[in-house]
C-alpha cells in the first residue's frame, strides 16, 4: 500500500526541477538535445541543492555510461512522499528528458517509466514543446 | 529529520497525500490516453500545489478565524508560511512558460501596466542575464542567500517568529532576516549586506518593514530581474484572517528603475509546516554545468575576435 500511494503522490512532481531550482535550468539543459534511454539505477543520491538518480545505460557499442538525472532537493523529495529506500539500485527504468548543454551525461527528466509500465511524470516545465523556443 | 513519523503514520500520510494529489494525476494520465504527449506534467509545479511545507487550506476547510493576537494586542504572524508567488522566482512580470521555465502570473501591481519600470541599462542587463551563458552568474547558483525581496517568494516555505521586540524570518536555505521593532535607525550607509538592514514597526494591523543597506548583488529571480545597491524596500505584511497575509513590497531604486514599483503576493499559514535543512553547498553539481556553458560561450566569443 505504501508503494502504491507513493507512486500516486509523486506522479506529476517527481523531479519538479524548475520549481525548486536554485538556478536556471534553461541555462543548464538543452532543448535541442532530447534524450530517451533505458538502464539500471546504480544510486539515488539525496543531496542539496538537488538530488540525483544515477542510471547505467548500455550503448549500442556495449559501452556503459552512467547518466545523472537531476531531481528536486532532498526537502522537495521528502515533501513529495519519497523515502530513501524507494529507488533501490538495480531498478530498471526508461527515462526521457533533455541533456546538459555541456554534453555531459546528465539530464533534466520529463518522465521515467518502470519495467512494469508505471510511468512517473516530471512536471519540470509547462512548455508544450521545448523546441519552440529556438 | 525532526518530527519523524512512525511507519503507520507514514502510511496514512502517503495515502492522504495521494488522495489530495489524485486530480493532478488523473489529468496527465487522461491526456496520455487521448494520444497527448502526457509526459510533461503541465503546469503542476509545486507552487500550484502549495509547494509543500505542510498542509495548506483544503477547499472544504473551515474558514480561518479572526487575526491572531499577541498579549500586547498586535497581530500574531508567527507560523510557517508558503507564498502563493505565481512563479515570481522565474519572473516578476507575467510571462508564458518556456523550456523548463513555468508560466509566471505576474506579481507587479504598480505600475498599472504590471511591467517593471526599468532604466534602459537595467532592462538590457536583465535580458542579458536571461541567457544560458549568464546562468552561472546568479548568486543563488553559488548558494548565496536570495536577498530581499527574493527570499520572500522562492518556492520553499519559511517560518515567521515573533519574540518580544522582533520579527524573525527563517528560510530553508539556511538564512534568516532579523527585524527589530524597537525604533532603532538603519546601519551606517557604508555597511552593505546580502539581506540588507531591516527595521520594522506596526501601522494598525500591518507590519511595515523598511530595508536599506543592500549590496546590490542578488538577482531578484532566475531570469535576472535587477536590483541595485541603492534600493530602498518597504514591505507591508497585512493579515486578513488567522491564516492569511497580504504581502506587498514597494521598491524605490533610482539607479535601476525610473519610478517606484510594488509587488503583491498572498502568504498562507501552513497548519503543520516544517523548515527542512537545505545545505546548498553539499553537492552543487549544477554549477559545473553552468560554468562549462559560460566558458564555452566565452571561448567562442574569443575565437570570433
Amino acid at each position: 500500500m505504501k508503494r502504491f500511494c507513493l507512486i500516486l503522490a509523486v506522479t506529476g512532481s517527481l523531479f519538479a526541477g524548475s520549481v525548486f531550482a536554485h538556478h536556471s535550468f534553461t541555462a543548464e539543459y538543452d532543448p535541442k538535445k532530447p534524450v530517451k534511454m533505458s538502464g539500471k539505477v546504480t544510486e539515488m543520491k539525496w543531496s542539496n541543492p538537488h538530488g540525483w538518480i544515477y542510471v547505467d545505460v548500455v550503448g549500442a557499442d556495449g559501452k556503459v555510461t552512467n547518466w545523472a538525472l537531476e531531481t528536486s532537493g532532498a526537502n522537495g523529495l521528502y515533501r513529495r512522499g519519497w523515502r530513501k529506500e524507494d529507488m533501490p539500485a538495480g531498478t530498471e527504468v526508461l527515462f526521457e528528458g533533455w541533456q546538459a548543454r555541456n554534453g555531459k551525461p546528465a539530464a533534466n527528466i520529463s518522465t521515467i517509466t518502470f519495467k512494469d509500465g508505471r510511468r512517473l511524470f516530471a512536471g519540470t516545465s509547462n512548455s508544450a514543446d521545448p523546441s519552440s523556443k529556438q | 529529520m525532526r518530527n519523524s513519523m512512525s511507519k503507520h503514520n507514514a502510511m496514512i500520510f502517503h495515502f492522504i497525500l495521494a488522495l489530495l494529489l489524485m486530480p493532478l494525476v488523473v489529468a496527465p494520465l487522461s491526456a496520455q490516453g487521448r494520444g497527448g504527449q502526457g509526459g510533461r506534467g503541465g503546469q503542476g509545479g509545486a507552487e500550484g500545489r502549495g509547494g509543500g511545507g505542510g498542509r495548506g487550506q483544503a477547499a472544504n476547510a473551515p474558514k480561518p478565524g479572526p487575526i491572531r493576537r499577541t498579549p500586547d494586542g498586535k497581530p500574531d504572524l508567527s507560523g510557517f508560511y508558503q507564498a502563493n508567488a505565481g512563479g515570481a522566482n522565474y519572473g516578476l512580470e507575467q510571462k508564458a512558460g518556456e523550456f523548463l521555465t513555468p508560466t509566471t502570473r505576474g506579481v507587479v501591481v504598480d505600475p498599472t501596466d504590471r511591467m517593471l519600470p526599468y532604466q534602459d541599462w537595467s532592462r538590457k542587463e536583465r535580458l542579458d542575464r536571461d541567457t544560458p551563458q549568464r546562468g552561472y552568474d546568479d548568486p543563488t547558483a553559488h548558494c548565496f542567500v536570495a536577498g530581499v525581496p527574493r527570499s520572500m517568494y522562492t518556492p520553499s516555505p519559511y517560518q515567521i517568529l515573533q519574540p518580544p521586540g522582533y520579527v524573525v524570518l527563517l528560510f530553508e536555505r539556511m538564512s534568516w532576516r532579523q527585524i527589530p521593532l524597537d525604533g532603532r535607525q538603519h546601519l551606517p550607509d557604508n555597511v552593505r549586506l546580502w539581506q540588507g538592514d531591516s527595521i520594522g514597526h506596526w501601522e494598525g494591523d500591518t507590519l511595515v518593514v523598511d530595508t536599506k543597506n543592500l549590496n546590490g548583488k542578488p538577482w531578484m529571480n532566475e531570469v535576472g530581474d535587477v536590483l541595485s545597491h541603492a534600493a530602498h524596500i518597504v514591505e507591508r505584511f497585512t493579515p486578513t484572517d488567522a491564516d492569511n497575509i497580504i504581502y506587498r513590497a514597494t521598491v524605490t531604486d533610482p539607479i535601476a528603475y525610473t519610478r517606484p514599483w510594488t509587488i503583491e503576493i498572498p502568504l498562507t499559514r501552513q497548519a503543520d509546516g516544517e523548515i527542512l535543512e537545505v545545505a546548498c553547498h553539499e553537492d552543487n553539481g549544477d554549477l559545473h554545468h553552468l560554468k562549462d556553458v559560460r566558458d564555452e560561450y566565452r571561448a567562442a566569443q574569443k575565437k570570433e575576435k
